[in-house]
């Protein structure tokens, strides 16, 4: 047996809590999960339920009211702000249900913003966000602006942006909710591509069919995890592809039997 | 560091060229502030120069003997150029003008002894200036006479010598000589026209055109409340001047009996206290341009929150993919500071147009220096340094997950 993909993300009885006393609201409670570097995550689950929540928790946004987030083995409590936001622009990539472009800026400029915060010259900017604008099939448009490009477009824009400074974790928030069922399935093969390339994917949606692209499925409920069901083997999961030459590579045929229920299962 | 403080210039630069309008306006606000102090430096500039010109065309062999030895604050300064009383202190006298005569080094000496009064010549005059000196007058003033001849020390008769301006109001003419005229009820006879003389600011506080010069002596005579404001001494050598000026200092000390109330004056020194009047004018005045400057600031922190709060949604998105507190908050004082300095700039400009509009009425020449240029870039910098401050940690301290809600 091959050896696993390590572990990237550990959550371990995270809250968040919003009130105090009576108006005490949970949109996580001792929420536990732990993610291997290669999976692809879809959580589900009824609006409310604190998915946001926890994107934004994973992705440094937000903290947790208690509990612990291991980052790569290390707290997130202990990572200073200044590194906080170094992290978001070069290890995480976010994507959003309304994209989130910026509208004043060309789609090139929206594309290359991670890298203006992670130190690169505006030329090399422009060169790496052109070369991905192209792995999208957007170069054509990249000096338009946000509003002269359709949702669809505007959404691979959008995750170009998030890839752009090749980050370990993708988080995406209902990133096909805006979108009609030709762009949500361009968009969910950009984000099977780059989960192929051996990237980690966290991502929250409302439609069932887009979990055929998952390795796990997450359900919640009142901010914690109703089911969790694994479909891909985690010695399955695809290696990152800086790592490949030295690991041989996995063949990405999902084992759709090898089911692993946590939890208690409802159905 | 410097490509993020590019980054940051970059980013600012195109936010602030999205809002033409507004930054422009916001500009001008700064830039009449800005202009304003610098015309206001220039005007003394030009001024300061103009009478440091004046004492260099007087020469630097000139020694100047006042009385009241406190110079250098506000109130002596005021004192000795507003009221009339100082008439009354002066402790100068036709005998220390002898006394200074007799001194080595000493060339020629002449009294400055000022009052206003009326004349009557053809026409009557109600108030006239005055000026009891002697024949030494003319010389070390490098005046020159229009026609006839200056006061001579051994005329026989009231002789009186006259501006070309007071001239014609004596007499609707600036040829009088051999005229007479009633002077506290002594009669003098016009015996010479001084040349017109074109400067406003000299270190007599003069308007020599419109003067009457009579002998000192005879003036003493005639007005028993007469006092000498000024004694004006030439050096025969410019080398041993300060040795010359501690001398007459010494010696009039001396026959004064310790009375040091007056000082000896040469070089720049002479130029106070018209030249320390005016820096007092003019710092006054770049206090009240300094305000604008504070006005023009609020403009720029007021411009700066509506961007803050216009810009909401994108700061969202910027801190979500990388942006972090110092990141925003340079992009946002950048923007101030360009605001500012680029208002400055064109303050500078339109201070410098306006100079020059200025030039062409009056004697002041556009006055331009270092400290011109730094105190224009230094007073715009800190305004958006200061005014700048607010609204970008306003912006770096949004919280990324309610910015991304705020229109999102
Ligand atoms: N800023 C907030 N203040 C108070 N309650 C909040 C805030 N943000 C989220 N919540 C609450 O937390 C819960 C989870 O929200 P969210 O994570 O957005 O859910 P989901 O994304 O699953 O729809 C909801 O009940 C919501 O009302
Ligand atoms: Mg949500």
């Amino acid at each position: 047996m091959a050896e696993e993909n390590e572990i990237i993300i550990k959550l371990e009885s995270l809250t968040k809590r919003y009130g105090y006393g009576d108006a005490a609201s949970y949109a996580l409670k001792d929420f536990d999960l732990t993610v291997k570097r290669g999976e692809f995550i879809m959580i589900m689950g009824p609006s409310g339920c604190g998915k946001t929540t926890l994107l934004n928790i994973i992705g440094l946004l937000d903290a947790p009211t208690s509990g612990v987030y291991l980052l790569n083995n290390e707290p997130a409590s202990r990572i200073s702000a200044r590194r906080q936001a170094r992290l978001r622009s070069k290890k995480i990539g976010f994507i959003f249900q309304n994209f989130n472009l910026i509208p004043d800026l060309p789609i090139i400029e929206n594309v290359a913003l991670p890298l203006v915060y992670s130190g690169y010259h505006k030329t090399r900017r422009l060169i790496r966000a052109s070369e991905v604008l192209d792995r999208f099939n957007l170069k054509e448009k990249e000096y338009y602006m946000p509003f002269q490009l359709s949702g669809g477009q505007q959404q691979r824009a959008a995750i170009a942006r998030a890839i752009v400074s090749g980050p370990e974790i993708i988080l995406a928030d209902e990133p096909t909710g805006n979108l009609d069922s030709h762009s949500s399935s361009l968009v969910m093969e950009e984000l099977k591509r780059i989960h192929s390339e051996g990237n980690t994917i966290i991502m929250v949606t409302h439609n069932p069919t887009l979990t055929k692209y998952a390795t796990r499925v997450i359900n919640m409920l009142d901010g914690a995890i109703d089911t969790d069901i694994k479909t891909v083997k985690d010695s399955d999961l695809p290696v990152p592809v800086a790592s490949r030459k030295k690991k041989p590579q996995k063949s990405l045929k999902k084992q759709k039997k090898s089911k692993n229920k946590k939890k208690k299962g409802k159905k | 560091m410097s490509l993020l403080l590019k980054t940051h210039y970059e980013l600012a630069k195109s936010s602030l060229r999205q809002n033409r309008t507004r930054s422009f306006l916001t500009c001008l606000g700064i830039g009449i502030g800005v202009a304003s102090i610098i015309l206001i430096l220039s005007l003394m500039g030009s001024i300061s120069s103009l009478i440091s010109s004046q004492v260099s065309q007087m020469g630097s062999d000139l020694i100047v003997v006042r009385p009241s030895s406190t110079r250098s604050t506000v109130d002596s300064v005021v004192n000795e150029l507003t009221s009339s009383t100082q008439y009354l202190k002066s402790n100068l006298t036709l005998k220390d003008v002898s006394l200074i005569e007799k001194l080595n080094n000493v060339s020629s000496v002449a009294p400055l002894a000022v009052s206003v009064n009326s004349l009557q010549g053809d026409d009557f005059v109600p108030s006239a200036t005055i000026v009891g000196t002697n024949a030494n007058f003319l010389k070390i003033q490098n005046l020159t006479l229009k026609s006839g001849t200056f006061l001579r020390e051994d005329a026989k008769t009231n002789t009186a010598v006259i501006g070309a301006g007071l001239a014609n109001d004596l007499y609707g003419t600036d040829e009088p000589i051999g005229k007479s005229l009633t002077l506290l009820g002594s009669r003098f006879i016009i015996v010479g026209v001084l040349s017109k003389v074109d400067d406003p600011i000299n270190f007599n506080n003069l308007d020599l055109d419109s003067s009457l010069f009579v002998s000192a002596k005879v003036l003493n005579q005639i007005d028993n409340s007469l006092q000498i404001q000024q004694i004006n001494v030439r050096a025969t050598n410019t080398d041993g001047i300060e040795d010359t000026v501690n001398l007459i200092r010494e010696t009039l000390i001396a026959s004064k009996a310790g009375d040091t109330n007056f000082s000896v004056l040469y070089g720049e020194e002479i130029t106070h206290p018209a030249g320390t009047l005016f820096s007092i004018i003019s710092g006054t005045l770049a206090i009240v341009a300094g305000v604008s400057l504070i006005v023009g600031g609020i403009g720029v922190m007021n411009i700066m929150l509506v961007s803050v709060s216009e810009r909401t949604h994108e700061i969202g998105v910027r801190k979500a993919v990388g942006a972090s507190f110092s990141n925003i908050f340079l992009q946002f004082l950048f923007e101030a500071l360009i605001l500012t300095l680029t208002g400055g700039f064109f303050g500078l400009a339109l201070a410098y147009v306006l100079a020059f509009l200025i030039s062409l009425v009056t004697p002041f020449a556009p006055y331009i220096s270092w400290e011109i240029l730094a105190v224009s870039f230094l007073t715009s910098f800190a305004d958006g340094l200061i005014f700048g401050l607010y609204p970008a940690i306003k912006a770096a301290k949004k919280n990324p997950i309610s910015s991304l809600k705020f229109w999102g």
